[in-house]
């Protein structure tokens, strides 16, 4: 299937443009983020209830409010978007459906097919958490105010599906339109089934994209379970030790079988839990690796010498669904056949790095994942 | 593609044979929450009973799912998954959130918590997890589209092995009853504080419900290689968006009518083969006379239909899964039991449910879901010939 479109919104901005100059421009120190559970203990345990309006309506801004440990994170800034149009048509949505629509529509608008929300279109939005912080405002209601004075308006935007159903809302898309969720291979899913769609005769194009949001409780369980990178720099190439800087964003995709619009690659293959295509000659590797496994040791066995490998989350953070961001990647540089370097090249396995940026002929990606069970999701793309 | 497994549990019983029971003796298990404390009133559909070798702490949801997953690979006689591509696909609600009260209390008491709840949730995705543990090594999917998840897990499934991603398909859905959307329904609105009555003109709202409804499913092909056979077969999958409001349906029913034409013809059929339709029937007004109109309108006012949430209550994530196998059970029976709870005709519907048993000859038969977000799903499940 081809990539006819890309809309994406990260720490960077919104727009398939501004990725790539962040591309261009390579690492930049990523902003901070409140992170009260690096805070002393007891002074935690004084403060859960201390108010803090600056807090930009996230849960827990009680503890968000306490002292000023930060964490780097790389996170949306809705204000400073230039057109606020979309915005304020959907201004009772939360950040997960703000960002999804975003960058949903901007793929649309990417691929310069007139009309294309009308055709038959349908929506396939992977997401590993959802809208929790939709979902902890909603617990918030329940703790503050009992089962019979909750929102409704919060529990409905706390359904998984609320970024879809936004979605197609907003843009008037009334195919197909489907929430999936798979942790680390949850965007990797969601271009597989739209293939199937696509050959089906479902729909004759797909809407597919990722979307995740940073929270503080998800901060927190990540800085628990993981090492956060005290300076912001994921270092994709280090595998054990790794270390995480959180993320958020969205990215989708508009695909057909037909080139039309603005092409950009072929996706020609999709496997989740295996590879049969394994030591096939490509001309870049780009690795999901950026710090959310203890060990990422795994990416070794699926690289090799000859061929230069790249991971593009310093750029945009850590997230389950950075392969959508690392594919973008990947389309970018195939429909513009120049190569980005990867952004943070420490390298103690002496990994062969694509460590210069510069034009050149590209014909097939491939973009490699890998889950906590060590399992592997393979990509192939291909210059259109 | 031939349905050769079915599993269920839910308040109506623990295995198909129980619900059968059920359904012909109108019994309707509800009644108040027990499984969490709270104060609201509205009766629930509580599975009472969860067998004990599937009890997994903190993960209601994976147990039902695997009662149900054993059920239908035993029926299917699927005992050993090697030198098969078998894919999951199956659809959740609660399974997909970390809503752990708990933790959260205590985490915004005291800026931290244990990580019990996070390591379920972690390692709780209900595709993965039921993947891992019947050792399936085909392609995995949580579909999370609110109350048509079940329904889209199975046509999704469907779309696979057509795609041949994969040989055989373990499909459908599985939800508990928990705390927060039973606080989130309530807050709606559209809670019965009663019990629930789909389609009946005095209908007061939803009861929530809890369950899992499994298909097995595969290719002709494999079936026979496998030496197993089925009366049953999925037909086609049909769906559709709104694209109108975040939860109430189309006044029109846009979406339920695109996709219950998607799944009919891709099903190669037309209304008129269709026996009877499991609808989605809440128990809403809106649901109820959305659904009810366009049912009416492209099966005309004579079709048998019915609603089995009278009997299981509303199972979110889980009812596309369990009526899809209410659904297969009703044409492999012949017959479809009364819609529990529906006495009286609403003139603003232009149809009704059957009202007792009903004799079912027609090889074909619809079950249909709404959902939260203007989603709407529909899969046609057919019966073989007689040889």
């Amino acid at each position: 299937m081809k990539v006819s479109g890309i809309g994406m919104i990260c720490a960077q901005g919104l727009g398939v443009a501004v990725f790539e100059e962040s591309l261009k421009k390579g690492w930049q120190k990523p902003g901070e983020t409140g992170a009260h559970w690096l805070a002393p203990l007891d002074r935690l345990s004084k403060s859960s209830k201390a108010a803090d309006s600056t807090n930009s309506g996230d849960s827990m801004s009680g503890l968000t409010g306490l002292g000023n440990e930060k964490a780097p994170a790389y996170l949306v800034k809705f204000d400073a978007l230039p057109d606020k149009t979309l915005l304020k048509k959907i201004r009772r949505s939360d950040a997960v459906s703000k960002m999804a629509v975003l960058a949903a529509s901007d793929a649309l608008v990417n691929s310069g097919i007139e009309n294309i929300a009308a055709k038959r279109l349908g929506i396939i939005v992977a997401t590993a958490f959802g809208p929790h912080v939709t979902t902890f405002n909603f617990l918030d209601d329940i703790l503050d105010h009992g089962d019979a004075a909750v929102s409704p308006t919060t529990f409905s935007n706390s359904v998984h599906n609320a970024a879809a159903s936004y979605i197609a809302m907003s843009l008037g898309i009334k195919g197909p339109t489907l929430t999936i969720t798979q942790f680390r291979f949850s965007f990797q899913s969601a271009l597989q089934l739209a293939q199937v769609w696509l050959d089906q005769g479902r729909c004759d194009y797909v809407l597919a994209g990722a979307v995740d949001q940073y929270g503080d409780v998800l901060g927190y369980v990540s800085d628990h379970k993981l090492t956060t990178a005290k300076d912001g720099r994921i270092k994709p190439f280090t595998f054990n030790p790794t270390c995480q800087v959180p993320g958020e964003g969205a990215a989708f995709f508009l695909l057909s079988n037909k080139s039309e619009g603005n092409g950009y690659c072929s996706v020609n293959a999709v496997h989740t839990n295996d590879d049969p295509g394994q030591g096939k000659p490509v001309d870049i590797n780009i690795i999901d690796a950026d710090g959310m496994l203890p060990d990422e040791s795994a990416y070794l066995a699926s690289l090799s010498k000859d061929i230069p490998t790249a991971a593009y989350s310093p750029l945009f953070g850590s997230m389950m669904i950075g392969s959508a961001f690392n594919v973008a990647a990947g389309a970018l540089m195939l429909k513009q056949q120049r190569r980005y370097a990867t952004p943070v090249q420490d390298n103690p396995q002496n990994i062969h790095l694509l460590t210069e940026s510069g034009s050149g002929p590209l014909e097939t990606i491939r973009c490699i994942g890998y889950n906590c069970y060590a399992e592997r999701s393979v990509l192939y793309l291909a210059k259109a | 593609m031939l349905i050769t497994g079915l599993g269920v549990i839910s308040a109506a019983g623990n295995d198909l044979a129980e619900t059968l029971q059920s359904f012909e003796q109108g019994r309707r298990n509800a009644g108040p929450v027990t499984l969490f404390p709270t104060i609201l009133k509205s009766p629930v559909f509580e599975v009472k009973h969860l067998p004990g070798e599937y009890y997994l702490e903190g993960w209601r949801t994976l147990s039902l799912a695997l009662v149900a997953v054993d059920q239908a690979l035993k029926e299917a006689r699927l005992f050993d998954l090697s030198g098969f591509r078998v894919g999951v696909c199956m659809g959740t609600t609660v399974a997909s959130q970390l809503n752990a009260l708990q933790f959260y209390k205590t985490y915004r008491e005291k800026g931290a918590a244990p990580m019990t709840s996070v390591d379920r949730f972690l390692k709780g995705n209900l595709a993965e997890y039921i993947a891992r543990r019947i050792n399936a090594r085909g392609p995995q999917l949580s579909v999370v589209n609110a109350c048509s998840s079940g329904t889209d897990a199975v046509g999704t499934a469907l779309s696979w092995l057509k795609s041949g991603l994969c040989d055989i398909a373990i499909a459908g859905g599985s939800d508990e009853l928990n705390h927060v959307p039973y606080c989130g329904f309530n807050s709606l609105g559209i809670a019965n504080p009663g019990l629930c009555a789909p389609f009946d003109r005095d209908r007061k709202g939803l009861n929530l419900g809890e369950g899992a409804g499994v298909m097995v499913i595969e290719t002709r092909d494999t079936a026979r290689k496998r030496g197993v056979s089925s009366g049953l077969f999925l037909a086609g999958y049909g769906t559709s968006s709104d694209a109108y409001h975040l939860t109430a349906p189309s006044p029109e029913g846009v979406g339920l009518r695109s996709a219950l034409h998607s799944a009919l013809s891709e099903s190669g059929i037309g209304p008129g083969s269709i026996g009877f339709v499991n609808a989605h029937g809440t128990g809403t007004h809106d649901n109820d006379q959305v659904e009810g109109r366009a049912l009416a309108d492209i099966f005309g006012p004579d079709l048998a239909m019915l609603s089995t949430k009278g009997f299981t209550g509303h199972t979110l994530g889980a009812a596309g899964g369990i009526e899809a196998v209410f659904t297969a059970a009703g044409l492999r029976e012949g017959w479809i039991p009364a819609s529990a709870g529906f006495e009286n005709k609403d003139e603003a519907i232009p149809i009704s449910p059957v009202r007792e048993k009903t004799s079912i000859t027609k090889k074909y038969a619809i079950s249909t879901s709404l959902a939260f977000g203007g989603t709407n799903a529909a899969i046609v499940i057919g019966r073989e010939a007689e040889a």
